[in-house]
């Protein structure tokens, strides 16, 4: 199976909130400084990606969008753990840009690349989760798509997937082409690298493409919606600390439930 | 603005209460224009005329009403296909999606069709000089985001249990049933099976919620914590790492991805407090947090807070609240 | 003096980032266990095979990963800063027994046992120590006799890492009469060979979870090309080994130095005493500072001597110095961080105590301290 997928760089999610900042012109997390990783569920999806390939062979391309003077050694990384090769969508404005123009320039990038079976992203992004590259890629591509794949069951002509779902989950039959976002499951932990795989993932060949050369699509949804301002909220709450022994700490907290009407 | 409609998928009759929390926010979005909320009603059948009346009784004048086997629970190529056509039809100015299983891939998928404008999981949402002010958080619920919408059509997705149920406000309604053509054969994407976890209540509604983190070590530390909840008359739930790694079914899951709650008491235990997991229960009325670290983040949310290991306190406190409730 | 960068390459910061991930995720979570119930850590030497440790320098032609010198310590501070006795398994097999392969074994000693050696498939020991043979480890009493076309061993082994459940042993046997280094051979022998036995396995004070036991040989038949280098020449194979064998332990004292550091600042900066964290008391801070100090230099020691050995160049001197100052830096270090973490360092919930018991074999096997100051002194005084 020939399978993309999208990754996104972030600053890293588990940031100390000491860390954590929003530029106030463009309403988008400070990054200059800060460490750059991959976004968490594109890991995952990367993982099945690889998976897939282990069980069936065929490629896995890995596809990014940003400023490729600051693509980090975690894409090094995705090549080392088993991609064959890596397009990068060089944008300055990449970071800034919300999903649904995004999605139409990762769609120019896939058109170009050439004939697919799966396109893989994770669930939703680290930094913006608006959860809405998938879809929108399914209906540029005009291709299936199931989101919040949690495994991929069998995958022989149609793909078996399950979705994460409100009451349990589903087993949803997708025929392919199909754009799948992935959530993560103990089934698809990103595997590491053999150490000879970091070495070798220098010689993959990595593509870099001008965003400028992607044919601009039709229609934005981004178009018509204009990020007002980003606050971090200010927390009111002020915890109060039950203190004492173990037992005496789990009385008097007893005690409070009962006096909040909570038993 | 005129012309405001409600999609609600009720796949099965239980589902119509959760939709309404959208007639909520499409109300308000419609109070200065007074041009009126629709609703896109959509199942397999049963229930449909029970959901037809409570949106009636809660403000909706205009009710599409759509019947068809194939619109079942996850069926979002269906459900696509019956919402562009009613749409397309009805044209309104702006749609307000649930984003539940179905709302989140529904949305994205149908402004691409309608050529509209697309904001996803709003928290908030009102009207501002004819355009749309939403709110969302971003960065795993570090920030929030205030986006302002002034193009036509706008479909919006509104994160659950972030907008209130309102008042019933009944207006004469007037029902459209409309036909639509759907074959299994031609869905992309089908559901074959769904299959529900296992729980005794559920996290939807419970108003107790006991919540393990990845300081309880192992599947076998939430039995204890399965004996809270029960003392309690709540459900269990976890935070990312115990369902990644499986010492809980995934539904159990609460945080940014996963479920949101809004409970009246929830009870963290050994859980650090990430944004991603604070982001699913900062809600909660009563916040509760149990961890052997004094400076976990979660004690910043937390209204009342015990630094101690989880398995030294909850046995005792289980024991007590046995013996505050009495026989 | 060489000049050098003080920045790791891209290859060895990702190098470092995936074993301290798998160190985290899946060495760190079971070594209490291992430790209190003193079992071979099994599966996870099966998981660092998978990712290429058992032969982090063997060439990629013999089944290893092929890498430097550097990327190899790297990788076994990782593993010790979240289980010393994991990473004495692995860099006992990569450093005692695959370098000696690789730098004095034939073709066809190294085509045998290499890739197997490299990927898991097989395990080595190192035995060298007998009861009368420890730092004099010149005075091996171990017998080869030649039979035909066969060396026979008799003789006890002591203190052998990893002999319990080792396939391959490196064994040092006295071939010829004469006195001292000067007639000892070293071979490759399978421990499943009639002749060979386990015999006493030793519980100890600390690293619980690696086996540490006698091997007996008993008229053991060795075929004569499972000679390992020249005959009499057993005792360059044997100090050309420990200085690698230094550098692997010099990393496991890194390891486990900063393990104690970083568990005792966090610790500090969360226990509350007299209203404040501790880790606002100066004496508090001047311990951690002195830690961070000379886990940094230790690190530093270690490097260069790496660099050397990577340049071809003797390294002798570098390797000793770099042992001796990271196994005493991890003792120290490990002493501070349980007076740190006070009665609770003393506590069995807390994995201190384990880095105590852990850190003192450091500053004794592969070369006491004491042999180490020896080796420096002469090189110093020009008298090596």
């Amino acid at each position: 199976m020939d399978i993309i997928v999208c990754l996104k760089q972030v600053v890293d999610p588990e940031l100390p909130q000491t860390e954590f900042a929003i530029e106030p012109a463009t309403g988008r997390q400070v990054r200059e400084g800060r460490p750059l990783v991959i976004s968490t569920y594109d890991e995952n999806a990367l993982e099945v990606a690889l998976q897939l390939k282990d069980r069936g062979g065929g490629k896995v391309t890995v596809l990014t969008l940003g400023p490729q003077a600051v693509i980090s050694d975690a894409f090094r990384l995705a090549l080392a753990m088993g991609a064959d090769e890596m397009v990068v969508v060089d944008d300055p404005r990449g970071p800034d840009r919300l999903g649904g123009e995004k999605a139409a320039i990762l769609a120019a990038a896939i058109r170009r690349i050439g004939r697919f079976d799966l396109v893989l992203t994770g669930c939703e992004s680290a930094d913006w989760t608006e959860r809405v590259v998938a879809p929108v890629l399914a209906e540029a591509l005009s291709a299936a798509c199931v989101t919040f794949v949690s495994r991929v069951e069998a995958a022989d002509g149609t793909l078996m997937v399950r979705r994460m779902a409100d009451e349990g989950f589903h087993r949803v039959e997708v025929r392919l082409p199909a754009v799948l976002s992935v959530a993560s499951d103990e089934s698809n932990r990103p595997r590491l690298p053999k150490l000879k795989d970091i070495l070798a993932a220098k010689r993959k060949p990595v593509h870099v493409w001008p965003v400028a050369d992607m044919p601009a699509a039709p229609g934005d949804l981004a178009a018509g919606v204009e990020v007002r301002e980003v606050v971090i909220p200010q927390r009111t709450t002020r915890c109060e600390f039950l203190e004492g022994e173990s037992a005496e700490q789990a009385a008097a907290l007893a005690q409070r439930l009962r006096d909040l009407k909570l038993l | 603005m005129p012309g405001i409609c409600v999609v609600a998928t009720v796949p099965d009759a239980a589902a119509i209460p959760s939709s309404l929390e959208l007639v909520g926010g499409a109300r308000a979005l419609d109070a200065s224009h007074g041009a009126g909320v629709s609703a896109v009603l959509m199942g397999t059948g049963p229930g449909l005329r029970e959901a037809t009346d409570e949106l009636h009784r809660h403000g909706v004048a205009t009710v599409y009403r759509c019947a068809h086997p194939l619109l079942t629970s996850g069926q979002v190529d269906a459900f696509l296909l019956a919402t562009e056509q009613v749409l397309r039809a009805a044209t309104p100015q702006v749609v307000l999606i649930r984003a539940d299983t179905v709302g989140r891939e529904l949305a994205p998928r149908l402004a691409v069709r309608l050529g509209a404008a697309l904001v996803t999981e709003c928290v908030e949402l009102a009207a501002e000089n004819g355009a749309i002010v939403a709110r969302r958080q971003t960065y795993g619920g570090r920030a929030l985001a205030t986006l302002v919408v002034t193009r036509r059509p706008a479909v919006l997705s509104v994160k659950p249990h972030s907008l209130e149920v309102p008042e019933p406000a009944p207006v004469p309604g007037r029902v459209e049933d409309v036909a639509v053509s759907i074959d299994a054969d031609t869905l992309p994407a089908r559901v074959c099976e769904v299959l529900r976890e296992e729980a005794e209540v559920g996290l939807d509604d419970a108003q107790v919620v006991v919540s393990g983190g990845r300081g309880v070590g192992g599947p076998e530390g939430f039995a204890l914590l399965k004996e809270l909840a029960a003392v309690l008359g709540g459900a269990v739930g976890a935070s990312r790492p115990p369902a990644d790694e499986g010492w809980v079914p995934i539904s159990w899951q609460i945080g940014q991805t996963g479920k949101t709650v809004r409970p009246a008491l929830y009870i963290a235990v050994a859980i650090s407090g990430a944004t991603q997991h604070v982001a699913g229960m900062s809600g909660s009325r009563t916040i509760v947090a149990i961890n052997r670290d004094p400076n976990a983040p979660i004690f910043s949310v937390a209204h009342l807070g015990i630094v101690g290991d989880y398995r030294a306190i909850v046995p005792p406190l289980v024991a007590r609240i046995k013996e505050l409730k009495g026989p | 003096m060489i000049g050098v960068d003080f920045e790791l390459t891209t290859e060895h910061r990702l190098i470092q980032q995936t074993v301290r991930d798998f160190a985290t995720r899946e060495v760190g979570p079971v070594a209490a266990e291992l430790d209190r119930t003193s079992r071979f850590p099994r599966e996870l030497i099966a998981r660092a095979a998978d990712l290429g440790l058992m032969g982090v320098m063997v060439p990629e032609a013999y089944g290893g990963s092929g890498l430097d010198t550097i990327a190899y310590l790297i990788a076994i501070e990782e593993i010790a800063s979240a289980c010393a006795s994991t990473a004495v398994v692995i860099s006992v097999n990569n450093s005692l027994i695959c370098d000696p392969l690789l730098r004095h074994g034939s073709e066809d000693l190294k085509r045998r046992y290499l890739p197997g050696l490299a990927t898991g498939r097989l395990l080595g020991c190192y035995c060298l120590t007998e009861p009368q043979a420890g730092s004099d480890a010149a005075n091996v009493q171990t017998q080869a006799r030649r039979e035909g076309d066969h060396w026979v061993l008799t003789g006890t082994k002591i203190f052998v890492t990893n002999g319990v459940e080792a396939d391959v042993c490196i064994v040092y046997a006295r071939t010829d009469q004469e006195p001292g280094a000067r007639g000892i051979s070293a071979f490759v022998v399978e421990k499943e060979w009639p002749g060979v036995t386990v015999g006493k396995v030793e519980k100890k004070l600390g690293i619980r979870a690696s086996s540490t036991c006698e091997i007996v040989l008993e008229q053991c038949r060795v075929p004569a090309d499972h000679l390992l280098g020249e005959r009499a020449r057993g005792f360059r194979v044997a100090l050309s080994t420990l200085d690698g064998g230094r550098l692997g332990i010099a990393a496991q004292a890194v390891g486990l130095a900063r393990a104690a550091l970083e568990i005792s600042a966090a610790y500090a900066a969360q226990r509350h005493q007299f209203g404040r964290p501790i880790a606002e008391f100066q004496a508090v801070q001047w311990m951690l500072a002195d830690m961070a100090t000379r886990t940094d230099a230790a690190r530093l020691l270690m490097h260069r001597a790496a660099v050397l050995r990577d340049r071809g160049r003797p390294y002798t001197k570098e390797a000793a110095m770099a042992k001796l100052f990271a196994s005493e830096t991890a003792m120290w270090a490990a002493h501070k961080a349980v007076q740190i973490h006070g009665g609770y360092g003393y506590i069995q919930d807390y994995p201190v105590e384990r880095f105590f018991r852990d850190a003192k074999i450091t500053e004794i096997y592969e070369g006491t301290s004491e042999i180490q100051r020896l080796v420096i002194a002469r090189h110093v005084l020009g008298m090596h």
